[in-house]
């Protein structure tokens, strides 16, 4: 059947209820084949959201529609060995994902560390696998249009891996290759990454994203024609009581690329997570990171850079609940806007009843380089408890001139000058990597993604 | 070397420089003083080719030929150098990263080939070396969170590694304690040379104590109002803009004719 170039929103939903009313996912228990089909009739009862919600008032789905993706994989061919990531750094255990397949990487993971595909879990031998899970896939919101990405994740649960670091092991760092794109006949791909670090469990996870056809949208160029692809990736990271997870993404796909994340991040007392993300690519990309400090004294840090040109959007909603006392959060990003691109920050913090101690910082800064460039910035804070630290601040701007003619007085052209001072501003998020050589590696990236001035 | 001819300058309509004539030789150093608001950073700011600045009539001929049409880099990439009162704190621009830049976008211009990193860094440690400056400034982000004194530092540094032809100083001496006014004017002096002209300008005298000028200006309203040598400098020092203002301009130059007398410093 052929489907309409320009599908509506309620088009797509109405592509792909088909799909989901098929029952071509009937792996797994009773209980996982209610859970899927919950999900989709939530899905199919409310459709996809629209710019009358306020989690969607500064991203359209238009693009979505535009791609008009089918559900699900059909491998057509991109080899995932062929593909190279930007960064290779030395070592790491993980896996690939790329045309709909999910492939491990060589090097085995390391003692104490398992490493399981969500597929084979929904095995019949992987039951007892599945029923600790239970609680874990249960708990995703599916409920109302503003959780239908959640929802259709659940409801097309099949494609995934579970990452499980035992108490007190030091995973190190673990590899999650992400390619879009390449691809003749355009999909959503839907995939759940499952992290759960027991007590005192440390992991790093780097995940790269990008156009599975080249290793990445050369900056500077003219976006590829090339039919998009679509991801809908759901991220649950269960911290149990002082772990630590160190997450850095790199996103670099394709202009015709649709990127969809939602981390759900649980973190118990003492627990720590870093994620700091870097966009340089894709067309239409939203992450949503809601991070719950549910133990005492856990903190969360959620840092991001882009660096956005042609007519790239990038939207991130992040919510840091506070449940407990004593515990900490910060949120600091930097965007550089050129072309006709768009960025949205929304970026909140609340602090419950008796989350009393709470220290909370939010800095969102952004330079635009175009007329046609926008950013919607918006930090939040609601408070409800006492003995609060917060300080909370966003700016857009432009380049500050007397650093330019510094420069310039030194014998730099004015572009050089410009570019010099565009990329170290996004140091400021660069530089709180712990790894210097990648901080290095990435500030490179950010640098050759710069989009033209004036 | 510079000759700044009848200069005036606006800044939003507003006539700052009205009528500069200037000459400064190779080998020379002068000094430019004046009460604030007299024009002396203008003066500076105008040769280094900051925008905001409407050049009404005149020009500046540096070698010859006329700054007026350049873009700010190029003036560097010829042999223009400015000492900022205010250095620019740059986070995240890496001290050595941006001044190797720098040097070597001025040897691309002149058709030298660019230098390496371990030849730049070989450059910059015999820099440091003539200065007596710790290498720690190589490792900091430009500017960012130095003290006044080490900022002052970071300018010297900076015109030493680009040695330019000509170099302007502005109010390099404000801010500073005697320790640092010392160690930015040892600099100063280590780069003086015969191929190179100086201008610094400067509020108070103390800083020519240190740099003795072969030719003091007092600039006062937008004009020269007086030249003469060192003794010009230390004149002014004892009785004040004010007295320049209530009429010691005729006083000046007389003594501006005359010669001799004590060098400061000396």
């Amino acid at each position: 059947m052929n489907v309409p170039a320009n599908a509506t929103a309620a088009n797509l939903a109405e592509n792909w209820a088909e799909s989901l009313r098929s029952g071509q996912l009937e792996q797994g228990p009773s209980w996982l084949r209610t859970l899927r089909s919950a999900a989709a009739s939530e899905f199919l009862l409310h459709g996809l959201p629209g710019n009358k919600d306020e989690a969607w008032k500064y991203t359209s789905l238009r693009r979505l529609e535009d791609l008009n993706p089918a559900l699900g994989v059909t491998g057509t061919g991109v080899d995932a060995a062929e593909w190279i990531p930007l960064l290779s750094p030395a070592g790491g255990f993980g896996f690939r994902f790329v045309d709909g397949h999910l492939q491990w990487l060589h090097q085995q993971a390391p003692q104490g560390v398992s490493m399981l595909s969500l597929q084979d879990v929904l095995s019949a031998t992987g039951q007892d696998q599945l029923n600790h899970l239970r609680p874990l896939l249960e708990a995703v919101d599916v409920g109302g249009r503003g959780h239908a990405f959640e929802a259709l994740n659940t409801a097309l649960l099949r494609d995934g891996a579970i990452i499980h670091v035992a108490a007190g092991v030091d995973a190190g760092l673990c590899l999650a290759q992400w390619g879009l794109g390449g691809r003749a006949d355009c999909r959503l791909a839907n995939f759940r990454l499952i992290i759960i670090l027991e007590q005192g469990a440390r992991l790093q996870l780097l995940e790269q994203f990008q156009d599975a056809g080249q290793p990445a949208d050369k900056p500077g160029n003219e976006p590829q024609k090339n039919a998009g692809q679509a991801l809908n990736l759901m991220l649950q990271a269960q911290l149990a009581a002082d772990s630590v997870l160190q997450h850095v993404r790199l996103q670099s796909a394709a202009s015709t690329s649709i990127l969809l994340t939602f981390s759900d991040v649980h973190q118990a007392a003492r627990s720590s997570y870093t994620c700091t993300g870097f966009d340089v690519g894709g067309g239409l990309v939203r992450h949503d990171i809601n991070c719950r400090l549910a133990g005492d004294g856990a903190r969360a840090e959620v840092n991001g850079a882009f660096v956005l040109d042609h007519e790239r959007h990038v939207d991130h909603h992040i919510c840091i609940d506070h449940l407990a006392p004593s515990c900490s959060s910060e949120q600091f990003f930097r965007g550089v806007l050129g072309g006709s691109s768009r960025g949205v920050f929304n970026g909140k913090a609340v602090i419950r009843p008796g989350a009393d101690g709470s220290r909370v910082r939010q800095s969102s800064a952004n330079l635009l380089l175009s007329d046609l460039a926008e950013i919607d910035t918006k930090p939040e804070l609601e408070i409800y408890a006492d003995e609060v630290e917060a300080s909370h601040g966003a700016t857009v701007g432009s380049l500050d001139e007397q650093a330019v003619f510094y420069l310039r007085s030194r014998g730099l052209g004015d572009t050089a000058a410009r570019r010099m001072l565009t990329v170290a501003f996004c140091r400021a998020v660069t530089a709180r990597l712990p790894d210097a050589a990648m901080a290095e590696q990435i500030a490179a990236v950010l640098e050759a993604s710069m989009p033209k001035l004036g | 070397m510079l000759q700044v001819k009848n200069l005036h300058v606006s800044v939003d309509g507003k006539p700052i420089l009205k009528g500069v004539n200037l000459e400064v030789k190779a080998g020379e150093v002068h000094a430019i003083m004046g009460p604030n608001g007299s024009g002396k950073s203008t003066l500076g700011h105008v040769i280094a080719g900051r925008e905001g600045y409407e050049v009404t009539a005149g020009d500046i001929l540096y070698r010859g030929k006329s700054l007026l049409g350049m873009a700010p880099e190029q003036r560097a990439c010829e042999g223009v150098f400015l000492a900022f009162q205010y250095p620019v704190e740059i986070p995240g621009v890496n001290n050595t990263y941006f001044l190797r830049a720098a040097l070597n976008a001025q040897r691309k211009y002149r058709g030298q080939p660019e230098l390496d990193s371990m030849e730049f860094l070989r450059l910059v440690r015999e820099k440091l070396e003539i200065l007596h400056i710790s290498d720690d400034l190589l490792h900091r982000a430009v500017n960012e969170g130095f003290s006044g004194g080490e900022k002052k530092r970071n300018e010297i540094f900076q015109m030493a590694v680009l040695e330019p032809a000509l170099a302007i100083l502005d109010e390099t001496d404000s801010g500073l304690d005697i320790d640092a006014l010392r160690l930015v004017a040892d600099g100063v002096n280590r780069l003086r040379s015969p191929e190179r002209a100086m201008i610094v300008v400067t509020h108070y005298q103390r800083l020519l104590e240190h740099i003795i000028p072969d030719r003091v200006h007092v600039l006062a309203d937008g004009r020269i109002a007086a030249s003469g040598d060192a003794d010009l400098a230390i004149k002014l020092e004892d009785q004040g803009y004010a007295w320049l203002e209530q009429g010691g301009i005729v006083a000046l130059n007389k003594m501006a004719g005359s010669h001799g007398g004590r060098r400061a410093g000396a």
